[in-house]
């Protein structure tokens, strides 16, 4: 029992990251109907962003991850003004094609520039956890887990109750109504997808912080994020939240009585099996 | 130009080929066992995702079964590398069988996720069996010389370019391209989309099965990150797609043309060559996205303006 405690412990904290690494998808998906193979390139870069932040110039990563958002924020914006807007009325098959590409050439290039070696943020605080009803809980994980909460909140009340979040919420129900609202379609997709890179970075951050990190983490990233997206359904941020959570107590759970190695599996199984079985996800309404 | 005159020439181009193992670099065959495994894959995704306009991203799976069907053979059991081939094809028919018939229910990104969660899967199912070496791998027993493997990988090139031939102009064929274009019409039109669907994936899978029982016993190598990799799968679908997808030499002359200039790039600049398939599904996304076939369809007429029709066909 004191063992269940401390997994279920333990997968909630991993959910509330992994709902972040999703909340981007989430976000482009719904909005440019782009499913970005490359988002967890994305994520990978933040990670980076926050390492070299924090060996660098002695930032703390939880101080970092802002300047992580914002410079994952420029890059996103800056594919998709400059290439994705491109293709995006082409067929999903070329637009997934091409972030397949993207996530090939981000993933060489930081090869590249970072080494293929394992890199961990390890702040002085690394190590301090405290014990919740017998359970061990690392402060690390927690304050990860809170910052991804507030993000995901944060996310919410923009797209609410500002009037940019109006305008993307309008954009994806329908673009030509949106158009004739003096929406301006090229700009307006950059700045959602830059969101989306300004979330994966955030994400990528946090990910440093609680393991190891390095350049080709990405691919099994945007799988976990595309489970969690499938499981969550795509209409409300809150739904990416209880995806997130399910698969981080699924994997915990596994990762228990299972193995370790397996958590893969379950993972992915999942998800092609809520693929087969509800398409539009879990929570989703039925097509 | 005829069809006959077309395989005439397909004919006296594989017999040139077939001639390489006698006059060429040993550095020049090993690049073209390469190049034909990559075109036979390109050529094999070309029936489920050229023809029957199904994206499969999970296609290395395939291969991947192939593979361990006659290092599994082969190691474990001391079997033949005939009997091992066909072993890696009945777990590839076998696979595409059982979970292409769920799997192919999905259309467009779905479809497309839900194989690329089936590669991972397999990679993490594979590096836990004992009979598969778990995540180690296995040793396979060396056979020298590359000459037979040039020959049975443009044997296996052939065939697979004969039956894309054949299917392109069979009643099967035209059932898979009306599922392309529009399934439901399809379905009204009395073509069993299910059994064409599951049909074409299963042929796919055969093919690429083949290539990858060849690439393992030539490699003498194989563990689960290179048998179900990824970026193969990448590969495959850019060859085809670049050379122009849904045509009979497009996918084999992508192959060989991005070989080409990929093994070019390696042997310059290595760190370009990595990056290289990444740039070229980017560019070639933008600015040809029906492939190089088409490209030199339209080019006599449109001349440069080909690029900017199809940016200003796809922009925002």
């Amino acid at each position: 029992m004191q063992l269940l405690w401390q997994i279920l412990v333990n997968g909630v904290l991993l959910g509330g990251l992994y709902a972040l690494m999703a909340l981007g998808l989430v976000l482009v998906w719904g909005v440019l109907n782009i499913v970005n193979l490359a988002h967890g390139a994305l994520i990978m870069l933040g990670a980076y962003a926050c390492y070299y932040l924090f060996t660098g110039f002695g930032l703390d990563p939880f101080a970092a991850l802002p300047v992580a958002m914002v410079l994952l924020f420029c890059l996103g914006y800056l594919i998709q003004r400059h290439v994705l807007n491109l293709v995006i009325r082409a067929p999903m098959f070329n637009t997934l094609l091409i972030t397949f590409g993207l996530e090939v050439v981000i993933t060489f290039l930081a090869q590249i520039t970072f080494s293929a070696d394992f890199r961990t943020v390890n702040p002085s605080y690394a190590g301090a956890n405290f014990v919740l009803l017998g359970a061990t809980v690392p402060l690390v994980r927690l304050l990860a887990f809170g910052v991804a909460l507030g993000l995901t909140f944060a996310l919410w009340l923009f797209l609410d109750h500002t009037g940019i979040g109006r305008a993307i919420r309008a954009t994806a129900q329908n673009l030509t109504a949106a158009r004739l609202y003096g929406v301006n379609p090229r700009r307006l997709y950059a700045l959602t997808f830059g969101i989306g890179a300004a979330l994966a970075g955030a994400a990528g951050a946090l990910y440093g912080v609680v393991s190891q990190i390095n350049p080709y983490i990405g691919s099994s990233l945007t799988g976990k994020s595309f489970a969690i997206a499938i499981i969550g359904g795509l209409e409300k941020s809150i739904y990416v939240l209880v995806g997130g959570l399910f698969l981080g107590i699924v994997e915990a759970l596994t990762a228990l009585y299972i193995g370790p190695t397996y958590t893969d599996v379950v993972s992915f199984g999942i998800l092609v099996l809520v693929l087969i079985v509800r398409p539009t996800g879990l929570l989703g309404r039925t097509a | 130009m005829k069809l006959g005159l077309k395989l005439a020439l397909a004919a006296l181009v594989v017999g040139l080929l077939a001639t390489v193992p006698w006059w060429g670099s040993p550095v020049m065959v090993q690049f073209g066992i390469n190049a034909l495994i990559l075109a036979t894959l390109a050529q094999s995704w070309n029936i489920i995702g050229g023809y029957t306009g199904y994206p499969s991203f999970g296609n290395s799976v395939f291969y991947g079964l192939g593979g361990y069907g006659v290092a599994i053979a082969m190691v474990q059991f001391h079997l033949p590398f005939a009997v091992g081939l066909l072993l890696g094809v009945f777990l590839a028919v076998l696979f595409a069988f059982l979970l292409g018939l769920p799997v192919l229910r999905l259309r467009g990104h779905y479809f497309a996720i839900a194989t690329l969660g089936l590669a991972e899967v397999m990679t993490a199912i594979v590096s836990n069996l004992e009979i598969a070496g778990r995540n180690v791998g296995l040793i396979l027993p060396l056979l020298k010389g590359d000459t037979v493997f040039f020959e049975l990988s443009l044997a296996l090139l052939a065939v697979t370019t004969i039956t894309v031939a054949w299917i392109s102009r069979s009643r099967f064929g035209f059932g898979l391209i009306a599922i392309r274009e529009n399934e439901e019409a399809a379905a009204v039109m009395a073509v069993n989309t299910t059994l064409y669907k599951i049909l074409a994936f299963a042929l796919c899978s055969a093919f690429a099965a083949i290539a990858g029982g060849i690439h393992a016993y030539w490699i003498t190598y194989l563990d689960p990150s290179s048998a179900f990799d990824i970026t193969l799968n990448v590969k495959m679908i850019i060859m085809a797609v670049f050379g122009g997808a849904g045509t009979i030499f497009g996918p084999v002359l992508g192959a060989f043309a991005l070989s080409a200039i990929s093994e070019i790039l390696a042997s310059k600049v290595t760190s370009l060559a990595s990056i290289f398939f990444g740039l070229v599904i980017v560019a070639a996304v933008v600015f040809m996205p029906r492939g190089f076939a088409d490209l030199v369809r339209r080019f006599r007429q449109q001349r440069w303006r080909y690029f900017q029709e199809n940016i200003k066909a796809h922009r925002v």
